[in-house]
């Protein structure tokens, strides 16, 4: 004889993302490194930034570089010296807190008081995924054409820090930098939205600041 | 594309319980996808259906119900629906519809659950399982 069941499962995929998340933020608290989760756009200047923090500021840096399916984003840390972890994931178009997780025995977190964790280039699917990351910072670039933010609305809904890149090459590409930083407010009002260009120097001063801010009011 | 990992989870998820409370068959799945999660529903449809062959699953219904976003005004304390005008989500998350103020908390709109499942199972199998 058979019978039929209904089994309620309610196994929701994101909150069980969001526990992995949590576990990892402690693993960064308990190790006292600050994490920042850089997501943005293909060609933004993710990798570029933070090889120029890595450079610019005083604190014992490490990375995770989340590719797709190469280690070009971290043979180029490398060259830094700093501690990097190269995350590929293969076919996905994001990383989450399950893959970082499995990073982090690979890092001296003890060692390291600030941890980037690059995202893989997207504007769309990471924005499901908590990493568990302190802060998220969001970097786009002129080039990516300045209606990105309000075709994006969500990944900037859930920043805590956009840059808006390679703003010395704005007229040449025909956008409005002014337009990114209001699209962006339109969305968050309370956002820090920064304009800066890696090539000149621009607006770093600000992203370093903006940086040093989060970590001392953690 | 993170509809796969997505459909890969919801199918583990799955085939786990069913096994686990003795299904001989699963008739039936529910699904909850957030209208605001990046989630094409048609896509996860499809990768289900790819992903279920030679499975427990192969043959059974499955059921995706969108769950609408709602919004929680931190100005004038509104929780309910946004406005939204179909495809275009910019608007829902970005002003409230009584107050047009902008500090909104998403309260709903981002689950990807496996809700439940119906099986059928031997007689004196133990439900007890299920989670």
């Amino acid at each position: 004889m058979h019978k039929i069941a209904d089994i309620e499962i309610q196994h929701d995929i994101m909150v069980a993302n969001k526990k992995l998340a949590r576990r990892n933020q402690k693993i960064f608290d308990k190790a006292n490194t600050f994490s920042i989760d850089v997501l943005g756009a293909i060609g933004s200047g993710k990798t570029s930034l933070i090889e120029t923090l890595i450079q610019k500021m005083d604190y014992k840096i490490g990375v995770i570089a989340g590719d797709v399916i190469s280690k070009f984003d971290a043979g180029r840390i490398e060259r830094y010296n700093v501690p990097v972890v190269g995350l590929n994931t293969g076919k996905e178009c994001h990383l989450d807190a399950h893959l970082v997780e499995h990073a982090l025995p690979d890092l001296p977190l003890k060692d390291i008081d600030l941890l980037f964790i690059e995202n893989v280039g997207n504007l769309i699917c990471p924005v499901d995924f908590d990493l568990g990351s302190h802060i998220r910072m969001v970097v786009i670039s002129v080039t990516e054409g300045d209606d990105t933010a309000e075709k994006h609305p969500l990944i900037f809904k859930d920043a805590d820090l956009v840059i808006i890149n390679k703003v010395d090459i704005a007229d040449a590409v025909g956008a409005d930098s002014d337009k990114m930083v209001a699209d962006v407010k339109e969305i968050n009002p309370d956002i820090n939205v920064i304009k800066s260009s890696l090539k000149t120097g621009e607006g770093l001063d600000e992203i370093i600041s903006a940086i040093d801010g989060f970590i001392k009011d953690r | 594309m993170h509809e796969l990992s997505m459909a890969n989870a919801m199918v583990k998820t799955v085939l786990d319980v069913a096994e686990k409370n003795n299904a001989t068959e699963i008739l039936e799945v529910t699904i909850e996808v957030g209208q605001l999660t990046m989630l094409n529903p048609e896509q996860l449809k499809f990768l289900l259906d790819v992903l279920v062959e030679n499975t427990l699953l192969e043959g059974s219904k499955i059921n995706i119900e969108e769950v609408p976003v709602e919004i929680d005004c931190k100005t004038c304390n509104y929780e309910g629906l946004p406005n939204m005008d179909g495809s275009d989500h910019y608007l829902a998350i970005v002003r409230c519809p009584e107050c047009g103020g902008r500090n909104l908390e998403i309260t709903a709109g981002r689950e990807c659950n496996v809700k439940t499942i119906k099986i059928e199972q031997e007689d004196d199998a133990d439900a007890s399982g299920s989670e």
